[in-house]
């Protein structure tokens, strides 16, 4: 039995763990007891991160589309048909007719691969991925802010804190090793401080339990820090010494005072000056968001709406203070930082800058577009309206994933030419053209990098199943075959090449992740122990921006004809579209079906029985649950897992966008709920008796 | 064990399924059909006992036995279709294989000739563990009087209505009630706990057997005991999530006890005793 | 039967390497990042001799989390009554030597022998045990975490080992529990030499002075009259369960542990029924036919935990379901563990007696 020594595929958080190899074959899974993230424990998820790999539902050979169905091919055929389409499509409409989709849940150097592959290959920069529907608004926002979009601080550091503030975030359920730090540090005294309109497990250990009203996130932070200034809670030396245009945002700041701010969110006044003077007071405050905070049309105002308070506050470049977005996937921060994104290279050096692009030209050796590409929902768009022609989704989902699906299955379907490439069959595959089986993450090497920043090694711990093959060697050899020659004899040299063009991963080479626990960028050379924390002394942009930001209302409101809002978000057995885990025996048994959280009043009020199925309608589509009746949501709010492809929450979600990140309003829509069965007659009992059918 | 033992017995797999053959499948209700299975080997089992059924792919569960154990032929299993297991059992054809391992569990310890009366009492589904038993008594009679209380949902929900003529002639007072009647139906409509003014017996003599949802057991046996009947004469059959059907899986561990092993077969003094039901 | 030799530390990694030649060696090495964990050994220098429990415990060799059971091929979902079928038990008969398990362990091997092996016998686990020889070190190096000392499993064992070795800085005592450890031991008897008077009394001073490194003394004793005296109440298993973010790893981590759940995979070589590992902390666990939860509150599942190791074990073997490892104190994201549940039985229950 050999054990290696991996990262998790499932969430954001990047526990170490242990595959237990046996004669090759996976056989378990145990937790890293040192791991400065989850030191001996792991979710349910993680400890049964083995079981997916061998599943039978593995892709295990490319697959062609011929006459509507799909039909087994050799690498050979099937990549050649590939590189013939795309330099086809390329070549009559021109490079940015294609969408590439990447994925954070592939490594590192895949992600770059993609990227090169993009820009370089196919001369475009339609390049995204899902962070556009998850922290798109973290990577504008703090970019705008502080100059770098990522958590300031690190996980080992929350126990030690003093006052942890976190709005929008299900930590224990979503980030459950970023829980138990939290749940150690209020043991240790800590005062935590929930803002989340449901009753989260987290919420039960609050000393605050904030509910506002979904979507009222900027008047609630407004309102905050209304209170720090009108009571002098400002760090003025901070404020003074290391930002910039506070005088504007003050002007703006007036219009919050915290009864105003009591009449949008319903948060009594008392509560905003309560968490006001105890999130300033103290010095090793942390403040933490997730998709309570960036799923809105005014997700980056939410951002904003942060980091202003850290600026503030000055709780912000110090060991346990600091501003931390929880990422979702596992490596949703190292596919950011690796340019998955239509407007920057690596390092979210931008594109739109010649001296980068000049660069980036002279490593590639091509010529690069400098104007910036579609973002995931524009390329849905693009290509509903015709425009975009052919897409490569690599490890992704939109049809499960992706707001209003019946508008992106559209899309797909007018597509000329659509691959998919990816470890099971998914629903976007259904549409595709060309199949491609990837290998999972206990089949390859790489580099996955946690929300803190943590590049950490992935080690392959068994060949490839079947056919499949990683897909940075998938990518490579593509690429040769679009007359680009990629020869990398493993992912190493890919980092390397990373580390020549990025000055954040300057000095993470995979030799040096061997030992321990990985590296945390910025780590500009190859001396560098890692940076713990961020923008100590100094913002990456030099100065913080105080950036002036107002309240605008959700775009679609609960009215007379959907009066419910509608929110959804992850439990805590599945992850995302459930591809993996709903292929995991104890995790898919545990929750099997989808399910609709509603207050106990709504559902007296309508007549709803718990355990009932009802109907779900939205002004995009409806859905049928099962209606499951806990006083955890608040009233008037309702809520659905978006995990189960039976009933998916996305077919309900409103696509309206923030203006500048691009991100959907997953967390408000208006919906209506009824009842599936309309509730039967009560018969009457007959009164016949049965006497004379008595033998006696 | 010591690893010493130098002795190395081929131990038996007591996971194993044998093969057997569906003889016949017979409809009952719009879910619930009735599996006639025979095996190479013959079969010795008890009324209450339960087979680990099995379709190779699909999973395996627990169904006890529906039959009288007479000639060591066959044995019919009564399976609604209520999952992956269940639904696949049903996706079979006469003529196919069903897998099974067992029989185990106590069983009910069911004397022919019974002291005083009997009461049966089942629920939905919960007919077919007493199956055997009513057709035991059906056949042999009994020295007090035998009575059947049977619940169910609706009319067309009566598992085994086919056979109610049968028992009665054999002298069994069966007694139907369901939930929701139609204009069609002609016994009562209600609870199973709402008819034991019905029932001819004398409580404090008597012996109940049970099956059923959960909450019916419960409260049945709750009146049972009320009525005067001694707890342990109180019997019933739990139902229970299970894997292995021999101890050690763990999922219908309950109290101090093993559903599987120790039962499923239990009186209420037990049930109270280690609290086996919540 | 007790044989007791003493064996020199030089000769240990050629001991070793003679048992290799007919198993295959497993012991605590370090991987990557510093953690110990239970492996083949390859270099025999690389074994960790005095090291922090490792995380899992060696319960996998005997009982892995992934087990497949069965192989079947030639039959489909709907099966024909004809074609040929070919069910393939798949039992491991690997021969393994694990070398520098705690006694703990193997404790918790003994209670896991007495209940896989009793009435029915796991096929899969007697195959496995049969060829699997333990050979413990008594502990000298006890985490924070560990309580063996307040339940008799541990730091060293009076018997129930198959080998037991003691470190007396420049050699080891030998003790040899089982038939075929002495066997062993008198196959290579080249090693070994007869105890001494002086062997003896380095052995006894070293059991004190193991004994005394322990930080955590937790009887378990109390808090099983604690909850039989109906003093925990409820509201105690609810202000317990609110930690618990439903991960499993309590159980996973337990050696003593063994539920599992059976799955089905069709293949494209053939259907496997395999076992895994299961929790009873899962709500799903005792899922019923039609949908019916019976444990749906997490409270309930909790107490299910507790009672079965702290009551029913107890009641049915004689002996706690719990030998004091300390591995769900790691595990645990909440921080809920036995040690720690137990300590707070025992403060209510002193409450309450005050009162």
């Amino acid at each position: 039995m050999n054990t290696i020594q991996t990262v998790c595929p499932y969430c954001g958080c990047g526990c170490g763990l242990y595959l237990h190899v046996e004669a090759g074959r996976i056989e378990g899974t145990s937790p890293s007891k040192l791991h400065p993230v989850n030191g001996g424990s792991l979710c349910v998820k993680g400890w049964n991160a083995h079981e997916f790999v061998s599943h039978p539902d593995r892709l295990k050979f490319p697959m062609i589309r011929e006459d509507g169905r799909l039909r087994r091919a050799s690498w050979d055929e099937a990549l050649d048909l590939v590189a013939r389409k795309l330099s086809g499509i390329k070549t009559s409409y021109g490079p940015d007719s294609i969408g590439i989709l990447s994925s954070a849940k592939c490594t590192n150097e895949e992600n770059y691969l993609m990227m090169k592959f993009t820009r370089a290959v196919l001369g475009t920069n339609n390049i995204d991925h899902c962070a556009r529907l998850c922290h798109s608004s973290t990577v504008g926002g703090l970019a705008a802010a502080f100059g770098s979009g990522a958590m300031t601080n690190s996980i080992n550091e929350i126990p030690e804190a003093k006052v942890l503030f976190v709005i929008g975030s299900n930590t224990t359920e979503q980030h459950p090793m970023i829980g138990k730090h939290m749940l150690e540090a209020v043991d240790r005294g800590a005062v935590l401080i929930v803002a989340d309109p449901r009753r989260t497990q987290i919420a039960e250990f609050a000393h605050i339990h904030i509910r506002h009203k979904c979507g009222t996130d900027v008047a609630l932070l407004m309102g905050i820090m209304n209170v720090i200034v009108n009571e002098g809670l400002v760090d003025v030396d901070f404020v003074r010494r290391r930002t910039e245009n506070f005088d504007a945002f003050e002007e703006i700041l007036r219009r919050f005072p915290p009864d105003v701010v009591e009449g949008i969110t319903g948060v009594k006044a008392h509560d905003v000056r309560r968490v006001a003077r105890i999130y300033s007071m103290e010095k090793r405050s942390m403040l933490f968001y997730a998709m309570g905070i960036t799923q809105h049309i005014t997700g980056i105002d939410n951002v904003r709406a942060c980091a202003d308070l850290v600026m503030l506050t000055g709780h912000i470049g110090l060991p346990m203070s600091g501003l931390n977005p929880l990422r979702g996937q596992n490596n949703v921060q190292g596919a950011c930082d690796m340019g998955a994104l239509p407007n920057v290279f690596t390092g979210y050096q931008p594109v739109s800058d010649s001296k980068t692009r000049t660069k980036f030209e002279r490593a590639w050796r091509r010529k690069l577009p400098g104007g910036p590409g579609l973002t995931v929902m524009e390329m849905t768009d693009s290509a509903y309206e015709g425009r975009l022609k052919g897409m490569y989704i690599m490890g992704e989902n939109p049809l499960l994933s992706d707001p209003d699906l019946s508008h992106v299955r559209e899309a797909m379907k007018r597509l000329e030419f659509l691959v998919v490439q990816d470890i099971f069959p998914t629903e976007t595959a259904e549409y595709a053209d060309v199949v491609l089986p990837a290998s999972s993450f206990a089949e390859k090497d790489g580099t996955f990098t946690n929300t803190e920043r943590r590049v950490q090694l992935l080690r392959k711990a068994i060949p490839p199943v079947y056919e499949s093959r990683p897909d940075w060697e998938i990518l490579g050899d593509l690429m040769t075959r679009m007359g680009y020659r990629m020869n990398y004899r493993g992912a190493y040299e890919i980092m390397e090449e990373i580390a020549l063009l990025t000055p954040s991963y300057g000095g993470i080479h995979h030799h040096r992740l061997q030992e321990g626990f990985g590296l945390q960028w910025p780590c500009p050379d190859g001396n560098h122990p890692g940076t713990p924390y961020l923008h100590r002394r100094k913002f990456a942009r030099g100065l913080g921006t105080f950036i002036p930001i107002d309240f605008v209302p959700p775009d679609e409101p609960p009215d007379r004809e959907f009066p419910l809002l509608l929110t959804t978000g992850r439990i805590s057995f599945h992850y995302h579209t459930g591809t993996m885990c709903r292929r995991t025996m104890v995790l898919d048994r545990e929750e099997p079906e989808c399910y609709l959280e509603m207050n106990p009043l709504d559902a007296d009020r309508l007549g709803l029985k718990h355990r009932s199925m009802v109907k779900v309608t939205s002004r995009r589509g409806s859905i049928k649950v099962r209606l499951y009746v806990t006083p955890r949501i608040p009233e008037g709010s309702v809520f659905i897992p978006f995990h189960f492809k039976e009933a998916a929450a996305n077919i309900l979600t409103n696509p309206a966008v923030d203006p500048n990140a691009k991100i959907p309003e997953y967390k408000v829509c208006a919906v209506r709920v009824e009842p599936l069965h309309a509730p039967r007659e009560v018969e009457k009992p007959p009164v016949v008796d049965l006497e004379d059918l008595r033998i006696t | 064990m010591r690893t010493a033992s130098g002795k190395r017995t081929k131990a038996e797999n007591i996971y194993l399924p044998v093969s057997g053959r569906i003889e016949e499948i017979r409809k009952k209700t719009e879910d619930v059909s009735l599996f006639r299975v025979s095996t190479a080997s013959p079969l010795r089992y008890t009324p209450g006992q339960f087979f680990m059924v099995s379709v190779w792919g699909a999973g395996e569960v627990p169904i006890s036995t529906a039959s009288l154990c007479e000639d060591d032929l066959f044995v019919e299993f009564c399976v609604r279709k209520a999952g992956t297991v269940t639904g696949a059992i049903h996706s079979l054809q006469e003529g196919d294989r069903l897998w099974l391992r067992g029989p185990y569990g106590n069983g009910f310890a069911v004397g022919r000739r019974a002291n005083g009366d009997v009461l049966l009492v089942a629920g939905g589904i919960g007919i077919a563990p007493l199956r055997p038993i009513i057709q035991m008594f059906a056949k042999d009679g009994s020295a007090g009087s035998v009575t059947l209380l049977y619940g169910s949902k609706g009319p067309q929900d009566v598992v085994f209505m086919d056979e109610v003529q049968v028992w009665r002639s054999g002298g069994i007072d069966v007694i139907l009630t369901v939930d929701r009647a139609n204009c069609d139906w002609r016994g009562s409509a209600g609870l199973v706990t709402d008819l034991w003014h019905r029932a001819r017996v004398d409580f404090s003599r008597a012996t109940a057997y049970i099956c059923g949802p959960e909450i019916m057991i419960k409260s049945v046996m709750r009146d049972l005991s009320l009525f005067g009947m001694p707890d342990e004469r109180i019997i019933t059959t739990l139902e229970a999530h299970m894997k292995c059907g021999v101890g050690k899986c763990g999922h219908c561990y309950s109290g101090p006890k093993y559903i599987c092993t120790d039962g499923p077969v239990f009186s209420y003094k037990e049930i109270k005793e280690y609290s086996l039901l919540g | 039967m007790k044989s007791e030799w003493v064996l020199s530390k030089d000769h240990l990694s050629y001991w070793l390497r003679q048992l290799r030649n007919e198993r295959e060696l497993i012991g605590p090495l370090r991987d990557g990042g510093k953690d110990i964990l239970f492996r083949t050994v390859d270099m025999l220098h690389e074994i960790v001799l005095e090291c922090p429990s490792s995380l899992p415990s060696p319960k996998g060799f005997l009982f892995p989390q992934y087990e497949a059971m069965f192989s079947c091929r030639g039959l489909s979902l709907s099966d024909g009554s004809d074609g040929k079928r070919e069910i393939s038990d798949l039992r491991d008969r690997t021969r393994r030597v694990i070398f520098g398990v705690r006694s703990c362990d193997v404790s918790a091997v003994r209670l896991l022998d007495a209940f896989c092996l009793g009435k029915l016998r796991d096929p899969y686990y007697e195959e496995r045990r049969r060829n699997t020889f333990l050979i413990s070190l008594v502990c000298n190096n006890p985490d924070p975490t560990c309580f063996c000392l307040g339940l008799g499993t541990g730091p060293y064992l009076e018997e129930g080992f198959d080998i037991q070795m003691t470190d007396l800085g420049d050699r080891y005592f030998v003790q040899a529990g089982s038939p075929e450890a002495v066997r062993t031991v008198r196959a290579m008897n080249f090693f070994f030499r007869k105890p001494r008077k002086v062997d003896y009394e380095d052995q006894y001073e070293v059991f004190l002075s193991s004994k005394a490194r322990f930080r955590k003394r937790i009887n378990l004793e109390g808090p099983r009259q604690a909850i039989l005296s109906g003093k925990v109440g409820d509201d105690f298993w609810q202000e317990v369960t609110d930690r618990c973010f439903e991960c499993g790893g309590c159980s996973y981590s337990c050696p003593v542990c063994t539920c599992f759940t059976v799955t089905d995979r069709i293949n494209p070589e053939g259907i496997e029924r395999a076992r895994l590992w299961d929790s009873c902390m899962f709500k799903g666990f005792t899922r019923m036919a039609g949908g019916v939860l019976p444990n749906e509150k997490r409270v309930q599942r909790t107490k299910r935990w507790y009672y079965h190791k702290l009551v029913h074990y107890p009641r049915t073997t004689g002996k706690f379901g719990c030998v004091g490892c300390g591995r769900c104190a790691v595990a645990c994201p909440g921080k809920i563990d036995m040690a720690r549940t137990a300590t707070k039985i025992k403060g209510l229950a002193l409450k309450e007696e005050v009162e």
